[in-house]
């Protein structure tokens, strides 16, 4: 007896048996769909947060260096002579240094570092289009090898050059830029509006625009060759050591804590600096999960101009620290290494050098172990489910061999083998896994497009859609498999049963 | 299997002529069955040969062990004592695989309750005893039609056994024995559920099957006037024990 008689056994003792076998079905679609819908849900969360969130960012290659705290600066000041000891510099290993451009050189230096390159980020009054605008301004390199983030331009190109007067803003600001007329004027409620990055509706998520990509481009290439203002205040000729606590002398004489109103009323006082920049590509709004600590800035700068305008634009507490350690350097660098492999023996190398960094690498592994037990866990409450209903398929095997076992009975008269006989339950049992995986998985998937679509319709309220859950192939193909193998085990008893019928006493006369 | 038969014989007159070795044989067997705590011997050491191409009749009243004695030779059951031999081997040894095999070569068996799979049809139930052997899928349907034919069904191929009547229904069973071409046929009471023209139509088939194929068949049976017609021989158990052994009927 061949495979296809088998299974044409197996298919027909399902046939004859219609009802039963189709609600033994349903309990394994049931098992099958929870198991499906858990773990889309699962490896959803972790495509949104680690794939498209980091990845997108090329972070897994990028290594933070940070720069002494404030703490850590008044110590070294304090402690100046005897700034090896680690031990009194607040618990923190590292950060013995400034970090300053010789520090900056020395990473890049370093084996499997691609550039070191300090972040300057910093916040500044924007004159663009009618308004101005309390935007954070960073500075970004013309090369996009050394800037992911350019690689996706939403309208216009990079910068020509390091010290080129061109920017590049985010998609985010230019909605309030140069459209107007598309949009009511700003009332003063909305002025007072807190940055872009912050508060926004939908919680973590970030929500793309409800215009069409075509429509974003063409916005988009309507604010190429704009011009955009940055203002900065003109240097006071007394910010030595001696005016650290003159940090008033930032804000114009009278309008202490009402900065944010009254730039505007400012502009054209010689206080202050323009710097005219010419708007020479716009950023996409990065959409999906919002991490903070990632995102940048809404106005992108040339590195060197940025440098200069960090000179310029020093807060109190860069103040305060130039004060106490001379130099205050750089809060923050971004090391790139070529391979995310490097990433470990860089970081050992850099904190040799004496600074604290941080790299996502290490940070996914462990997201990603917490994904695992979470799937797991997921996958395991599901998996109960589908044990709830391999004992459906038992108590209908059994069903079925009661049923058949005059018919088993002479099968075996005529010379069929104990094991043929086995294989046919197996056989039917396993068709049932099949099935019931088969529809299981296309229950899940439609759980799944439901609940997406009603999270999307009704509590987000956004335009954007957001993808929950992840079926790939390998969810779908392990569930139907697992099915099947909880299937055949469900079948070992009735199998081994149906094969041990005595046909003497089968057949005996009714 | 049967090639080493010679070997492995057991007979006092260890002639090597196949013709003289009887193609079933069972000594000093014994089957006891317990039921419950009470253990009844439906066997009580029969010995007995069964000649090639011979018709036996096995008569007796219920519970004279007739049918039990048709179980052991016909593979579905062991003995609890003494050996079946087929063609001068032991099935005493024999694996459960190898007892199927049995089962789906040497010996076709037939039943008084005809059993057929209800949910096939005639040719089905022929071709899955086809299948089982693992005849081609291909060749199945001819071969099935082709033994109908010889019980004379071909016409009703395609009915299911409830469509037939009992007479034809022990036909396919008879079609489905000798599917595989055994060289015995066993038949446990086949006229049992049949009136008497239709009983004496399907003896006269077995008959032709013994005359023309050459068959061998052991019948169970208590109906002494068939028995007394066809088979040449009739062996009459009573309580587990063979009777003294019946005259060899003349007239065949």
């Amino acid at each position: 007896m061949n495979l296809t008689d088998i299974i044409a056994l197996a298919l027909r003792n399902l046939r004859q048996a219609k009802l039963r076998t189709a609600l033994t079905v349903v309990g394994v679609v049931v098992g099958v769909a929870a198991i499906i819908t858990m773990v889309s849900f699962g490896l959803g969360l972790q495509q949104n947060i680690i794939v498209k969130t980091f990845a997108r960012m090329d972070v897994f290659t990028s290594i933070t260096v940070f720069g002494p705290s404030a703490e850590q600066l008044i110590a070294m000041s304090e402690n100046r002579p005897r700034a090896e000891d680690g031990a009194d510099s607040g618990g923190a290993k590292g950060n013995r240094r400034v970090l300053d451009d010789a520090a900056i050189a020395e990473m890049a230096k370093l084996k499997g570092v691609k550039y070191a390159l300090p972040v300057i980020n910093f916040q500044c009054f924007a004159r663009y289009g009618e308004r101005t605008r309390r935007l954070r301004v960073g500075g970004a390199t013309a090369s996009v090898e050394d800037n992911p983030r350019f690689k996706k331009l939403l309208a216009g190109k990079a910068f020509s050059g390091d010290d080129a007067n061109e920017a590049i803003m985010t998609e985010g600001i230019l909605a309030r830029a140069w459209f107007a007329s598309s949009s009511p004027p700003p009332s003063p409620s909305q002025r007072r509006r807190p940055p872009p990055m912050e508060g926004r509706p939908g919680g973590p998520f970030v929500a793309g625009s409800a215009k069409s990509d075509e429509e974003r481009a063409r916005e988009a290439q309507q604010a190429i060759g704009k011009e955009i203002v940055l203002l900065t205040l003109r240097r006071v000729e007394s910010s030595g050591p001696d005016s650290v606590f003159g940090i008033p002398l930032l804000t114009p004489p009278g309008r202490n804590g009402n900065a944010g109103d009254g730039a505007d009323e400012a502009e054209g006082s010689d206080r202050y600096e323009r710097h005219v920049f010419r708007v020479v590509g716009v950023l996409p709004t990065e959409t999906g999960l919002n991490m903070p600590m990632l995102a940048g800035a809404d106005l992108y700068i040339p590195m060197e101009q940025a440098r200069r305008f960090r000179e310029a634009n020093r807060d109190p507490m860069e103040k305060l620290g130039e004060a106490l350690a001379g130099d205050s350097g750089y809060q923050r660098a971004e090391v790139r290494v070529s391979d995310p492999t490097q990433v470990v023996e860089v970081q050992k190398e850099i904190e040799k050098l004496g600074f604290n960094s941080f790299s996502l690498n290490n940070q996914v592994d462990e997201i990603k172990r917490v994904f695992l037990i979470i799937n797991g866990g997921l996958a395991l409450i599901g998996g109960i489910a589908l044990l709830v209903a391999s004992f459906g398929i038992a108590n209908t095997m059994i069903m079925s061999i009661l049923e058949r076992t005059r018919e088993i009975g002479i099968m075996k008269a005529i010379g069929g083998g104990d094991g043929e006989i086995m294989r046919i339950f197996f056989f039917e049992a396993s068709l049932i896994g099949l099935l019931g995986g088969s529809f299981g998985v296309l229950a899940g998937w439609v759980v799944d497009r439901i609940a997406n679509f009603a999270v999307n319709r009704w509590m987000l309220r956004q335009n954007e859609h957001i993808e929950f859950f992840s079926i790939p192939w390998y969810l779908w193909n392990g569930a139907i498999l697992f099915a099947i193998a909880i299937s055949l085990i469900a079948a070992i008893y009735p199998a081994l049963r149906a094969a041990r019928v005595d046909p003497i006493r089968a057949l005996r006369h009714d | 299997m049967t090639e080493t038969t010679t070997t492995k014989k057991t007979t006092s007159d260890a002639a090597p002529d196949h013709a003289l070795t009887p193609i079933l044989a069972a000594r000093d067997v014994s089957r006891e069955y317990r039921m419950g705590s009470e253990v009844v011997r439906a066997l009580d050491g029969v010995t007995l040969e069964i000649a090639r191409g011979e018709f036996v009749a096995i008569l007796g009243t219920s519970g004279s062990g007739k049918s039990t004695l048709l179980n052991l030779f016909g593979g579905l059951d062991r003995p609890t004592d003494g050996e079946v031999l087929f063609d001068g081997e032991s099935l005493g040894p024999f694996t459960s695989r190898e007892m199927s095999r049995y089962r789906l070569r040497r010996v076709g068996m037939i039943f008084q309750s005809f059993n057929l799979i209800p949910t096939m049809t005639a040719r089905q139930n022929v071709s899955l005893a086809l299948a089982f052997a693992g005849v081609d899928r291909r060749m199945r349907q001819p071969k099935s039609l082709e033994l109908l034919e010889r019980v004379g069904l071909a016409a009703r191929a395609e009915h299911r056994p409830a469509e037939l009547s009992g007479g034809e229904q022990q036909r396919v069973a008879i079609a489905r024995a000798l599917a595989n071409e055994p060289q015995v046929l066993l038949a446990d009471e086949p006229t049992g559920n049949l009136d008497s023209a239709r009983a004496h139509e399907l003896m006269l088939l077995l008959d032709q099957m013994r005359r023309r194929d050459g068959k061998t068949i052991v019948m169970v049976t208590h109906d002494h006037e068939l028995a007394r017609t066809f088979a040449a021989r009739t062996i009459r158990l009573k309580d587990g024990r063979v009777e003294e052994p019946a005259p060899a009927q003349p007239h065949v």
